[in-house]
């Protein structure tokens, strides 16, 4: 086959297959930008006669999107903090340490990974309840801190870093919290950011945990707010289709300027 | 042991301790804790009494329970279209042509995405007078409008697509990984005995594949026995019980309807139903085919 007619045939299967996956997003795109057009009318609107900005203005002022935003990024904030610090705390021992009850260690984090837990929604919410987290972000937060995926991922990181650097650093005289801190910390950035996108991408999207510790729906995060006034304004389509843009669009931009990093990640997954 | 190994092993503890402490408390308690839950009437309500394996004799003349089940195998038939297709998208991206990395984010786009979002994308989608019944009307394929998410027949198989729709990227970046880690003279050598593409395929891509495969099986068969996102932002299980899975079946017990210990039960049925599915696909990957990687 000439090398034309190949590059033919495999560019129109690319574009057909990239409709398929994102025509849905470029329709809900289109809906968003024709302010009073109804999804349902017949034919349906399928690409933009016209485009206004009313939806997103007037959905921006209704649904006090800014007080929704704060309650995402704050969430979203402490989940990433969270699982860096502990699971890089955790990680560097069982990478770099020799010490007694490793193999214990590894054992126990394997067998999480071995039975599954079909009822851990339940006896979290008894956990938080007894902490007297209920209704706060740090009860979102906190069941989801650490994981045991991120610990092998930085595991794996860790053991890219060469041995001399806390030999060096123990031969001045610094504490293994400094060496951890100031000299291996900064080596495995790569791991960090892997974590850092993963994590932003979970706590973000994360819907259903939110609405069972979160009495006050002031209190919810985007994706849960959508839920929940989609049944309000479900008749108001521009509006939903607006909002809906306005929720998936920073996650969208992250991902489309960090997607090296995320992909590394994401590979990784199968040697981890 | 000596004194610095001691020392060693002590700061070791100390900064595993946060993270461990989280895990014990979110990871191993909910495993133990279930056990004995199940075997108790535990809800809000009532004083807590043991109620043996009541539970369980209990959950095992459920109908709903016994549908849901079902209706969470019948989940499992995504596994292996997904497998299929997403191989098949990742050797397409795996071409070496200009742009080809943009179409790669392209298809990545719908995994990064709320669930939310991509439902009610496609409730729109999919409504009466929605786009897709236009255009299958349009294209001859359709007779007269269908209410795919609420009608019982069609429901549950609709929703399976939209799972499938949002996960076939994740899986295509899993086998893209793996397809790049093959060396380019095995395909080379195959060319040179003759092999067209669809051989290089079969006899391979496929056999070199096979532990991306096996760990995409897995996950995506956990994923499908415990689906829930889609299930319950688009139909909650309905019509009827059309839909209703065991994860969904199991929400409305816990956490609707404050029945702890006997949501705890079904929690472990499952859980032992999805233990017993992964030593399932372990065995099925074993047998036969290439054992060269």
């Amino acid at each position: 086959m000439a090398k034309g007619q190949r590059y033919f045939i495999i560019y129109l299967l690319l574009i057909l297959l990239a409709l398929f996956m994102m025509g849905p997003f470029l329709w809900l795109l289109s809906v968003s930008l024709m302010p009073g057009r109804n999804v349902f009318a017949s034919p349906p609107a399928i690409l933009p006669t016209f485009i206004g900005f009313d939806n997103y203005v007037q959905v921006w002022e209704f649904m006090e999107f800014p007080r929704y935003i704060w309650n995402t990024v704050v969430i979203t904030l402490l989940g990433v903090v969270f699982n860096i610090l502990l699971s890089s705390l955790t990680a560097y021992p069982l990478a770099t340490f020799r010490f007694k009850g490793r193999n214990l260690v590894f054992t126990l984090l394997i067998s999480t990974m071995i039975i599954p837990s079909a009822t851990a929604m339940i006896v979290h919410y008894l956990t938080i309840q007894s902490l007297h987290l209920g209704n706060t972000f740090l009860g979102v937060v906190l069941p989801a801190a650490v994981s045991v995926f991120n610990i092998f991922l930085m595991r794996q990181t860790f053991l890219g870093v060469p041995a001399d650097i806390r030999d060096s650093g123990k031969m001045d005289g610094a504490s293994e919290l400094r060496i951890f801190l100031q000299l291996v910390m900064p080596l495995v950035k790569p791991g960090i950011a892997v974590i850092g996108l993963l994590e932003v991408m979970a706590f973000w999207n994360n819907f259903l945990w939110p609405i069972v510790v979160l009495e006050d729906p002031q209190k919810y995060p985007l994706a849960a707010a959508l839920t929940y006034l989609n049944g309000q304004f479900s008749y108001n389509f521009g509006w939903i289709a607006a909002g809906t843009m306005i929720s998936v669009l920073p996650i969208i931009i992250v991902f489309l300027f960090t997607q090296k990093y995320y992909m590394e990640g994401i590979a990784g997954a199968i040697k981890g | 042991m000596n004194k610095a190994m001691r020392s060693e092993s002590f700061t070791a503890w100390a900064f595993m301790a946060p993270g461990l402490l989280f895990l014990a408390l979110f990871t191993f308690w909910p495993m133990i804790y279930g056990i004995p839950l199940s075997l108790t009437d535990y809800s809000v309500i009532a004083e807590t009494k043991y109620v043996g394996l009541d539970n369980f004799t209990r959950a095992f003349q459920d109908h709903n329970f016994l549908i849901s089940l079902w209706n969470s195998l019948v989940y499992v038939l995504i596994v292996p279209v997904i497998q299929i297709l997403s191989i098949l998208m990742a050797i397409l991206v795996n071409s070496r042509i200009p742009g080809v990395k943009m179409f790669r984010a392209a298809y990545y786009i719908p995994v990064v995405t709320s669930m939310v979002a991509v439902a009610l994308i496609w409730s729109w989608l999919l409504g009466n007078n929605g786009v897709v019944n236009y255009l299958l009307m349009q294209a001859g394929i359709l007779s007269e409008q269908v209410s795919w998410l609420s009608t019982s027949s069609t429901a549950l198989y609709v929703l399976m697509f939209i799972t499938m729709w949002k996960g076939l990227g994740y899986y295509m970046m899993l086998y893209l990984a793996g397809l790049q880690g093959i060396p380019a003279d095995l395909y080379e050598a195959a060319r040179v005995d003759g092999a067209g593409p669809l051989r290089l395929i079969v006899n391979v891509t496929i056999p070199l594949l096979r532990p991306h495969i096996l760990f995409c099986t897995l996950i995506s068969v956990m994923g499908a026995i415990r689906v829930f996102d889609e299930v319950y932002i688009l139909t909650k299980g309905g019509p009827g019980t059309s839909t209703l899975t065991s994860s969904v079946y199991i929400f409305q017990k816990g956490l609707e309807q404050f029945n702890f210990g006997y949501a705890s039960a079904l929690g472990l049925i499952v859980s032992v139903l999805v233990g017993a599915l992964s030593v399932l696909v372990f065995r099925l990957n074993r047998k036969g085919g290439v054992n060269s990687y």
